[in-house]
């Protein structure tokens, strides 16, 4: 038997199929854009394909992210901070403090050795900090997003962003470009401020973050030089897994099979 | 704008009495107490009434004796949240400068106010307790409406001194009713009025301890703005008809082996304010978790009865027991010993938007339920506007801490 997870989140939306033995047998990830029925059907029909299953073979499918009721073949729907804490665990065991940063959300999640979650805190109104932001800025900096992860490299981090609101944030990095500060202080500087806001999250659950084994989860797990700058702000390393965009449909496949065994 | 108010609660009063009606064998709770509730705002824009706008901590009961229909202001926010109104209120005193970071229940206020909705009283007596953001919409509603303001100086500690203090204002306090109805107090109508609050309070007491049973015959829609809404009927016969419906239906409840929340499974505490307007939160935690809000932090009883050969002290204790009124740490302590009392899983605090003496103390509130193991969740929610409801936002993290509740014991059900 196999089982589906589906993460519909704001910008992208993750599908992992796992068989019996909880190994991965295909994941995907598609931009969800405004047509999330597509997106949906689209990362469904590519990991069925990419495992060469029938959709009938398909035992139970748990959804997760903001769009998870709008996953008609689901079982049940599970929020994302209880499904990225469980797929986080079963690839790296013994993580006690999960960082998220997606698309428009951020989370600090608290687990015990077991992956369940026992406290959490996120980002409230205000998608400063997440995916939406390095996207504006990359846009302001007229660069590809992907290359946001090494840009950073070689700045003094001696510049502050003042603005923490996105629009606000875009408007100062075209000044500062305009000024002639350069592109690797201006990127420093941005990563410093979302590791800043994120500090203040995890702190919330986790006070002494010290000795914590931390990882990241969520497409903002792909910057590295955001993770720099988070490690440098909690003085800890932190690990982020393979596919870390993937970490909330995995764990809602391995919450699905779960449920199937309960009945 | 006034006649439009009376309208509305003169609908809700003939719907309301025509269901009890329909069923007038059942014991009605909710129908009677909301029926009561409307039947205020009936009174209040009635025209023909004594009406005093007033602060929360305010004795209705001697306002009741003395022939004055009063209220907290409070209520008109409430009122238009839940009717879906408020949306033009809020920008009227938003547009008049009023910060849109304070009080949605303040700025509701004062925008009915300006747009000629809140009748004009013949006084107005504000109460320094909750918080100073109600006092200084008192001063505002008493400056529009040009009318005189009383100020009760409510003491955050009980002692020998600030009971004796509070209980020279109070008596202050009828005087300038007086002065203004031209009534003097009658001491046989108020003797009355406190035997009908004492009477509400034992009854109180009874639903109370019946909703500590576990499965609890209260859910959330049943406890809803409960206690602080009873207190404006202390001191009537109608406070303890109310009162004891909710006290019968609770006890036929029990002895029927049923719960407010079928099968119920988790048991929340809500901390302060409920939001006021329709939304799916608390059907959500119910029908699907199986989650039911057995105690509000501000449906509790910490007086004693009042003594009838001495009013005036037992009415300054009573407003001075009340927790949310005192200092950070013993509101801590009482929030305690209900998660303790009701076997509580897990507590909701909706930290309404712009409630400073409120949201202000959450650490320490969270702090203090995690020292005897009752995580909170936090949200970030204004409970009158509901223009700034972030739905989707709020179910997340409802929905998450459920599920997190759900995976552990919680220490307080295991000592029972």
């Amino acid at each position: 038997m196999y089982y589906l997870g589906v993460d519909l989140g704001s910008l992208s939306c993750d599908a992992v199929l796992i068989d019996e033995n909880e190994s991965i047998l295909a994941s995907s990830v598609v931009l969800t854009g405004a047509r999330n029925r597509e997106a949906i059907a689209g990362a469904t029909a590519d990991v069925l394909s990419a495992a060469g299953i029938d959709e009938k073979d398909v035992a139970a499918t748990v959804s997760t992210g903001y769009g998870r009721d709008r996953v008609e073949r689901r079982t049940a729907a599970v929020t994302e901070i209880t499904c990225h804490a469980r797929g986080v665990t079963a690839l790296l065991k013994g993580t006690q403090v999960l960082i998220d940063i997606g698309g428009q959300d951020s989370k600090a999640v608290k687990l015990d050795g077991a992956g369940q979650v026992t406290d959490f805190a996120m980002n409230d109104k205000c998608a400063a900090g997440t995916g939406r932001f390095l996207e504006a800025m990359a846009r302001a900096l007229e660069v590809d997003i992907s290359e946001l992860s090494d840009l950073d490299k070689g700045a003094s981090g001696d510049l502050t962003i003042s603005s923490m609101c996105t629009v606000f944030a875009e408007s100062e990095v075209v000044s500062l470009i305009a000024e002639g500060v350069e592109v690797n202080e201006i990127v420093s500087a941005l990563n410093r401020a979302i590791a800043t806001r994120i500090v203040a999250l995890v702190k919330r659950i986790s006070p002494s973050i010290n000795g914590n084994s931390v990882a990241m989860s969520g497409g903002v797990a792909h910057n590295a030089g955001v993770i720099r700058a988070l490690s440098a702000a909690m003085q800890t390393d932190v690990t982020v897994p393979p596919q870390p965009d993937t970490v909330g449909a995995l764990g809602a496949a391995l919450i699905a099979k779960e449920r199937s065994r309960q009945g | 704008m006034i006649a439009m108010m009376l309208q509305y609660f003169e609908n809700i009063v003939s719907g309301l009495e025509a269901k009890i009606k329909e069923n007038p064998d059942g014991t009605n709770a909710r129908k009677k107490y909301t029926l009561e509730t409307v039947r205020l705002g009936q009174r209040l824009y009635s025209g023909t009434d004594k009406v005093a706008w007033c602060g929360v901590t305010v004795p209705y009961d001697v306002l009741a004796a003395m022939g004055v229909t009063s209220c907290f202001t409070e209520f008109i926010g409430a009122t238009l949240a839940n009717s879906g109104l408020v949306g033009s209120y809020l920008e009227e005193s938003e547009h008049a400068g009023q910060a849109a970071e304070t009080c949605g229940y303040h700025r509701a206020v004062i925008g009915a106010a300006m747009k000629g909705m809140m009748p004009t009283p013949e006084f107005m007596i504000a109460s320094t307790c909750p918080c100073s953001g109600g006092v200084a919409v008192m001063e505002n509603l008493a400056r529009m409406m040009d009318r005189d303001l009383f100020v009760l100086h409510i003491p955050q500690e009980e002692n020998e001194h600030s009971v004796r203090f509070l209980a020279g204002q109070l008596k202050e306090m009828t005087a300038f009713v007086s002065a203004h109805t031209g009534e003097a107090l009658d001491e046989d109508k108020l003797r009355e009025a406190m035997q009908y609050s004492n009477q509400t309070r034992d009854l109180l007491v009874e639903v109370y301890d019946l909703a500590k049973k576990v499965p609890s015959p209260a859910n959330g829609r049943l406890m809803g703005n409960f206690g602080i809404v009873a207190a404006l009927f202390l001191g009537t016969r109608a406070g303890v008809d109310v009162v004891q419906a909710y006290r019968d239906e609770f006890k036929e409840t029990v002895e029927r082996g049923a719960s407010g929340v079928p099968d119920e499974r988790l048991r929340l505490m809500w901390i302060q304010n409920r939001i006021q307007f329709k939304n799916p939160l608390v059907d959500m935690l119910e029908k699907e978790y199986k989650a039911s809000i057995v105690i509000d932090e501000l449906n509790d009883i910490e007086w004693g009865p009042i003594n009838l050969d001495d009013p005036f002290t037992s009415l300054a204790r009573r407003a001075i027991s009340v927790s949310l009124n005192g200092s950070v740490s013993r509101r801590v302590n009482h929030l305690q010993e209900l998660a303790r009392d009701y076997k509580i899983d897990g507590a909701v605090n909706p930290c309404h938007w712009g409630c400073r003496q409120g949201t202000g103390s959450r650490g320490l509130v969270q702090a203090g339920l995690g020292e005897i193991g009752v995580p909170v969740a936090n949200l970030e929610v204004d409970c009158v506007d509901s223009r700034n409801f972030a739905e989707g936002q709020l179910r997340t993290r409802l929905e998450a801490f459920v599920e997190m509740l759900e995976t552990r014991a919680s220490p307080l059900r295991q000592s029972a």
